[in-house]
């Protein structure tokens, strides 16, 4: 994405600098000047604290006092800690669940969206988008409450069907991580809604024209025309739910605990946990230092594996 | 006609309900009474109607500080936010300079960082440096956004014309008064979107508050509705009020400014 994005940026430059003849020593200074805000918060808020997580990774920190140097121990601890795994494997699940279920679900509505002659579709898309525009805070709240086991509105629905309720959403291991993805796919399908709609809605009419001429039916027209024009907006879509998934935290914080058994505990409140009700500043910081390696690898990889990049590489 | 596009309609109405039921089932649980709001089958319409629970909410929960902090800290990170973003996408989509790929690709890899790898360390930082203060350190991670850059930078490739520029500067103008002039009321279409997008980032916030904060006169709203959430009693009938009146800010801004926001997020993406 990023080489994509930076090769588009430099052609423009070109038009600008062809054009520009007058006061160019004061356009050198000028960008930087620009630029500079960005980066001092940058280095301010981003880059310090990324050094300081590493530095801390490699001691061990109560919050009082000096920190104690202790190597790679934290690492190695990680290692052989149970609920880091469990904190792992729970959140591949819940990207699994954004990348399998959510991208998916997000495209096949845009497709029906993008139906000719639709009406209303902006009030459609409006709809949609709602969920992500309420605070997760208050999402999770109200799933809460749909979730209750004794008088959520779940149970109480399916009392009324199948005569038997008492489900234990959230109780279950098994249903507890269920739980959290369907608010994971109402959350976040709609959002991601609007970046395959505004896709579809760019892929050139005559491409669809000239396969009706070859006579291609709905589906090899899905996947001759539609997938291939969508590449760009799916390997955005793709990587921005992997990013969002990967660092989940009030789902799970507030509707399970990250219980039962650990089952919904996500890396994110692994992290929250040791830190701040733990005080295991170190070992916090050394689990902070996988997850960012794991996002920032693979977000790396999807980019490079989706061929964002390759046009002007 | 007719019936081919039944289907389809029938499909996105169900979905339309399966999104907004839940915030409809909230909307009309905060005007039930408490017993009400787990009554099987739910009813649509409370009856009987009631504002008890936002009278209950005012009077023993200190609610409008919560607004206020949250609106306040929200407000300010996005001005910031906003003039830093369009500063940097100016520069990035109008010159040329040495070094640019590589700013450039620095500042778009952020976009990769999990939040939870800073917390740990801006926190320390924040507290052993004096600057841990709500008011400073609320707004601090939401200032220098990569994801708001790279907006303004798409949006002013496409839609600030070379030729205005170059016409001021020929006309003497000084590159900050051609940002400050020309380009920024170029970008306002966009510039609403971004404020929108900053807003509900901060407003809707909760991991960096439920950390940073301790005092509960200083909690901002999602943090003092989840703290009638998880209390003894769970204060589901406060919790609906609360819920309620915190999301009006939020959806008045994206009802308002919804067709900014929708293509604004989608510019990037679409041509990325």
């Amino acid at each position: 994405m990023t080489t994509a994005v930076v090769g588009r940026a430099r052609t423009t430059d070109e038009r600008t600098g062809d054009s520009a003849g007058a006061r160019r020593p004061r356009r050198t200074w000028a960008p930087y000047l620009f630029i500079s805000p960005f980066y001092l918060l940058y280095v301010l808020f981003m880059l310090i604290p990324i050094a300081v997580s590493l530095w801390l990774s490699l001691t061990e920190w109560v919050g009082l006092g000096a920190p104690h140097w202790v190597g790679l121990r934290n690492y190695r601890n990680l290692l052989t800690d149970i609920s880091f795994h469990r904190a792992l494997g729970n959140t591949a699940v819940f990207v699994l669940v954004a990348v399998c279920a959510v991208v998916p679900l997000a495209l096949l509505i845009a497709q029906a969206l993008n139906t000719r002659g639709l009406r209303a579709r902006d009030l459609w898309r409006t709809a949609y988008f709602v969920p992500i525009v309420v605070s997760p805070i208050l999402v999770t709240l109200i799933f809460g409450l749909l979730f209750d086991r004794q008088f959520g509105l779940l149970n109480s629905i399916l009392r009324a069907l199948f005569g038997t309720g008492g489900v234990d959403w959230l109780g279950d291991p098994g249903l507890a991580r269920v739980s959290i993805a369907l608010v994971m796919l109402w959350r976040w399908t709609g959002y991601l809604t609007v970046f395959f709609l505004a896709g579809l809605q760019n892929v050139p009419r005559e491409l669809y024209e000239a396969a009706a001429l070859d006579g291609a039916g709905r589906l090899r027209t899905f996947t001759t025309v539609t997938l291939p024009a969508l590449k760009p907006v799916t390997a955005f879509v793709v990587v921005t739910s992997f990013i969002g998934a990967a660092q989940i935290f009030e789902e799970p914080y507030l509707l399970t605990g990250g219980g039962p058994a650990e089952s919904t505990l996500s890396v994110t409140m692994f992290i929250y946990r040791a830190a701040f009700q733990r005080q295991q500043f170190g070992y916090a910081a050394a689990a902070a230092v996988v997850l960012f390696v794991l996002v920032f690898g693979l977000s790396r990889l999807f980019n490079r594996l989706l061929g964002i990049g390759r046009a002007s590489a | 006609m007719m019936r081919t596009r039944t289907p389809l309609y029938g499909t996105l109405v169900l979905l339309l309900l399966a999104f907004l039921a839940p915030l409809l089932w909230a909307l009309s649980g905060s005007f039930k009474p408490r017993g009400d709001i787990f009554a099987y089958p739910p009813r649509l319409l409370p009856d009987p109607f009631t504002l008890d629970n936002y009278q209950r909410l005012f009077s023993g929960q200190p609610f409008w500080r919560w607004f206020l902090m949250s609106t306040v800290v929200a407000l300010v990170a996005t001005t910031v936010s906003v003039f830093v973003c369009a500063l940097a996408g100016y520069g990035f989509a109008k010159y040329r300079f040495a070094g640019k790929r590589l700013l450039f690709g620095v500042m778009f890899s952020s976009l990769s960082v999990p939040f939870a790898v800073i917390l740990v360390p801006l926190f320390v930082i924040l507290v052993k440096t004096g600057l841990g203060s709500p008011w400073f350190a609320l707004i601090v991670p939401w200032v220098a956004p990569a994801f708001g850059i790279f907006m303004m930078q798409q949006y002013i490739v496409q839609s600030v014309p070379d030729s205005v520029i170059e016409a001021a500067r020929i006309d003497g103008a000084s590159e900050f008064g051609i940002f400050r002039t020309i380009v920024l009321p170029l970008l306002r279409p966009s510039l609403g979107a971004l404020a929108v997008w900053q807003f509900l980032q901060s407003y809707n916030s909760f991991l960096w508050p439920l950390v940073l904060v301790s005092d509960s006169s200083q909690y901002t709203l999602p943090l003092g509705l989840q703290t009638l959430f998880v209390s003894e009693q769970r204060q589901y009938d406060l919790v609906l009020a609360g819920a309620v009146i915190a999301v009006v800010p939020a959806v008045a801004l994206f009802v308002v400014l919804r067709k900014q926001l929708l293509e604004g997020l989608s510019t990037g993406a679409v041509k990325g």
